[in-house]
């Protein structure tokens, strides 16, 4: 029995089975980048009916021919994206953490996004269904493609893919001017705090995601981004992953300031008897930060990093 | 002394008892043989003897201890029981191993003592198994492990000896060096329960013989009375001839061909 | 090998795994740090990193491979299986559903954690013992064998029911505790297991020369004067719970309970009264190096404890598969 949680563990920690909240890394990088290549070459010679690719190298149309007008969202992420570019009324399926609004919860649920549900989500009769580009997706967007259904598979890690995967659903959805204004209110926001707290002092964090194992955020995540828009330094800045395992020894050398961590974690971190030898915890500097805000890269980055450059500066940004 | 008092012990989940209402005692200074054809309760009585088997009625006693009392240490102090088989699985010294039977005489810290020791080497020596006491248990032949395990039950010191089929796996010579031995401890007091398959070598040594059939005695005696053709024939349902040979002076048994019958 | 030396070895070993310990981990500290932060001077990380987080660690990590390896000594012994081993009573499988259970309802704290999990693994003896009653087995440590890899298949599936709905948090505490650690080591954690292993393994030591008995085996043991049925169960409870003791503090660490009393029976300790100490230095020293190796292997992270232990168990068995062809 051992051996077969032992294989759970490493699925979890390379993030198979963290569905639409904090993304992790995967091996193979190479595919998004080539995309991206192919994105930033046809972005420099427009062309008629111009095809880009999505994450799993998949090329992506322009809507013009036929734009979707039934849409499955299978990532949170997405989900937001879409009403923030006003297709809101064309989606018809969402992942069972799509929440955060009254709209939102009155679309139908039709299950978790890794490995979903292909009947559920054909139930919708959609036209387009945005998937979380993960290797355990690939059979369900074969099978997606092979029922005739448009399919864009998205890794939303840091910010840029964030810019990058409003665009291509913007391109999608026939409504790339909304999504170019999306991309653009975020990217205002985030200048906006960058300035405020550009002169100030950055304390040094530590960002709690969960403790048992030990897990923190590095500098493969948006939120490490966020963090260093914030005005603040992540200890772990030097890690390249998104989402490492680290060792309590190792924070309590690194030092940190402050720590972050969701209301759970903080509760843990404050009960725990080991925690305290961490010098932050035992002055007290143990922030709580509302998880769903910074979940995942979406419309709200912009607020997430005001957010937190509030917590850090609480005296300097409101 | 043993004492059998109309002992039935039955199986669990059996319907007929193993052994049904059986008396007969085990003096001092003899050997006592139990004999039968399979099936007929002699290894059912030794169990029931250890305690391991609940008796439906009667009693067994040894040096006058009921085989039901709590106290199995001195239970095991007045009778020393060598089963059919055994086999470690874990290897030790044959030293060690025959020195595992002092345990009903280690006192609460268990502490090995002078007495422990010498009572090992008597043992050791009256067993005839000096040349290897300090061999591995693993490295004993079948007749070597066997003479093993009787000088275990030898350094029990016991007043009575009980032994279940003892000479399964030995060569004639061995078989014979036993079967003197047995008498060798009867001479010295020891009362000797032997459950044996050997007939000839029963009719030879012991000085009683109790005949079992179907869980009851079906004869008690010497041999000169229990060994006789129609006394055996029916209980062994096989022709045999009794002769008495008289290089030996003792009743032996011929089985005869079944054809014959 | 000689008596003697075995012992000092023993100890000398353990006592220079413990040094080692204490002074390297994830962080590089030289000895001199080491030292000042043991006697409280210097960097105060240092010192927090030495005295709050590595030493309990390491007395945690000795407490549990000592438990594991006289549990796993006296049952080899009295059940007369040299495969043995000390999750075998549904150990393993009933303090992992207590685990679940108490992560799935929000118990997932360094103290209630380990009351679910003692009372789980309590709760898988408790029933293997009666089935095995029910099913008649007097003292056949076949039956008992059988009724905890009944318990533990049922564990299994309970646990696999539990997990597959449960949130993702959820499931990575759980799994992480499945796979044994000694991170979350501390002071009174450290008190509890003491206690517990000097009292549960005394009273094996107690037994110690009825488990050399019931090593012969039923009618034998019962030929000498011991009550198998009575003694062998004696011998599985107090092992069982011993186990389940180290389950609760570090979740679960396999192989240990296995592989030591091969190891000291190796070094030509037969009789109990000197096998079950023995075991308790081995596999103090085995989970004290495994911890260690964890620690080091992969820094910043951490390997799982059970991870590092079920290594040990592939030159174990290979040796094995050596002896039988």
């Amino acid at each position: 029995m051992a051996s077969s949680a032992f294989v759970l563990w490493r699925a979890l920690a390379h993030g198979h089975l963290l569905p639409g909240t904090v993304p992790f890394v995967r091996c193979a990088r190479a595919v998004p980048v080539l995309a991206l290549c192919v994105v930033a070459c046809r972005a420099a010679s427009p062309r008629r009916d111009a095809v880009s690719a999505d994450d799993f190298g998949e090329p992506v149309a322009r809507g013009s021919a036929a734009t979707p007008s039934r849409i499955v969202s299978l990532m949170p992420a997405t989900t937001e994206l879409l009403f923030a570019i006003g297709a809101g009324p064309r989606v018809v399926g969402r992942t069972p953490w799509d929440l955060w609004s009254d709209s939102a919860r009155r679309v139908a649920d039709v299950g978790v996004g890794l490995r979903p549900n292909i009947e559920a989500v054909l139930a919708r009769r959609p036209d387009l269904v945005l998937l979380y580009a993960t290797g355990e997706n690939r059979a369900a967007a074969q099978a997606l493609r092979a029922a005739g259904v448009a399919v864009i598979a998205l890794r939303i890690d840091r910010v840029e893919d964030f810019r990058r995967a409003a665009r291509l659903i913007g391109m999608a959805t026939g409504d790339s001017a909304r999504a170019a204004a999306v991309v653009d209110s975020v990217d205002r926001t985030l200048a906006r705090v960058r300035s405020r707290t550009a002169g100030l002092p950055r304390p040094t964090v530590f960002w709690h995601v969960w403790d048992a194992p030990i897990i923190t955020i590095a500098r493969g995540s948006f939120l490490d981004e966020l963090l260093t828009i914030a005005g603040g330094r992540n200890i772990y800045e030097d890690l390249s992953q998104p989402s490492p395992q680290v060792s309590l020894e190792d924070i309590v050398r690194r030092d940190p300031d402050v720590i972050l961590a969701g209301p759970d974690g903080a509760a843990r971190i404050r009960a725990s008897a080991t925690w305290r030898s961490v010098r932050a915890v035992r002055e007290g500097h143990v922030l709580v930060v509302d998880t769903s805000l910074i979940g995942h890269p979406s419309v709200r980055m912009g607020e997430a990093a005001t957010v937190l450059a509030h917590l850090l500066h609480p005296a300097v940004v409101q | 002394m043993i004492c059998f008092e109309r002992v039935v012990a039955r199986y669990p989940r059996a319907s007929r008892a193993a052994v049904d209402d059986i008396s007969f005692a085990v003096p001092p200074a003899q050997i006592t043989a139990v004999v039968g054809p399979n099936g007929s309760g002699k290894s059912t009585l030794v169990r029931a003897l250890l305690g391991m088997l609940p008796l439906v009625s009667g009693t067994i006693r040894v040096e006058g201890l009921d085989s039901a009392t709590r106290d199995r240490r001195a239970f095991a102090r007045r009778v020393a029981v060598v089963t059919q088989r055994e086999s470690l699985v874990f290897p030790m010294p044959v030293r060690e191993y025959v020195a595992l039977g002092r345990y009903p005489h280690e006192g609460s810290w268990h502490a090995a003592g002078v007495e422990d020791a010498r009572a090992v080497d008597d043992a050791v020596t009256l067993a005839g198994i000096l040349p290897f006491a300090l061999r591995s248990t693993e490295e004993l032949s079948g007749g070597e492990w066997q003479r093993v395990r009787i000088a275990r039950a030898l350094a029990q010191a016991a007043p009575a000896l009980v032994l279940d089929e003892p000479t399964t796996f030995l060569d004639i010579a061995h078989e014979m060096a036993m079967f003197e031995l047995f008498t060798r401890l009867a001479r010295g007091g020891t009362a000797v329960l032997l459950v044996s398959h050997q007939l000839n070598l029963v009719a030879r040594f012991a000085d009683r013989i109790v005949l079992l059939h179907q869980g009851r005695v079906a004869a008690a005696g010497t041999p000169n009375e229990v060994m006789r053709a129609a006394v055996l024939e029916p209980v062994y349902d096989w022709p045999l001839v009794v002769t008495r040979d008289p290089a030996v002076g003792a009743p032996a048994l011929l089985p005869l061909r079944g054809s014959s019958h | 090998m000689k008596r003697p030396i075995f012992w000092v070895l023993a100890v000398a070993m353990l006592a220079v795994l413990m040094i080692l310990g204490v002074s390297w981990g994830t962080v590089p500290l030289t000895p001199r740090a080491v030292l000042a932060a043991l006697a409280g001077h210097g960097d105060r990380n240092a010192i927090e990193i030495v005295r709050a987080l590595r030493l309990p660690r390491v007395a945690l990590a000795a407490l549990v491979g000592a438990g594991l390896g006289v549990s796993g000594a006296a049952l080899q012994g009295s059940l007369r299986n040299a495969l043995a081993e000390p999750y075998l009573l549904g150990v393993s499988g009933g303090a992992a559903v207590g685990a679940v259970i108490g992560v799935a309802l929000g118990f997932s704290s360094a103290i209630a954690l380990p009351l679910f999990a003692f009372a789980g693994a309590a709760a898988a003896i408790a029933t293997a013992i009666l089935i095995a009653r029910a099913a008649g087995g007097r003292a056949d440590p076949r039956v008992l064998l059988m009724a905890g890899v009944i318990i533990g298949a049922f564990a299994n599936a309970a646990i696999m029911v539990v997990l597959s709905g449960a949130p993702a948090n959820t499931m990575r505490s759980a799994l992480w505790w499945m796979m044994g650690s000694a991170a979350a080591a501390d002071w009174p954690q450290v008190a509890w297991l003491a206690g517990y292993t000097v009292l549960a393994g005394g009273a094996l030591l107690w037994f110690s020369r009825d488990i050399d008995i019931l090593a012969l085996g039923e009618e034998s043991a019962t030929a000498l004067g011991v009550d198998a049925e009575r003694a062998g169960r004696r011998v599985f409870l107090v092992s069982s719970l011993l186990a389940a003791a180290t389950v609760a503090a570090a979740g679960l660490v396999g192989f240990v309970g296995l592989v030591v009393p091969h190891l000291v029976r190796a070094a030509g300790i037969r009789r109990h009264r000197a096998l079950l100490p023995g075991a308790a230095l081995a596999g103090a020293s085995l989970v004290v190096l495994a911890d260690l190796v964890a620690r080091v292997a992969h820094p910043p992270a951490e390997l799982p404890l059970g991870a590092v232990t079920a290594l040990v168990g592939v030159p174990f068995f290979l040796v094995q598969l050596r002896r039988l062809s």
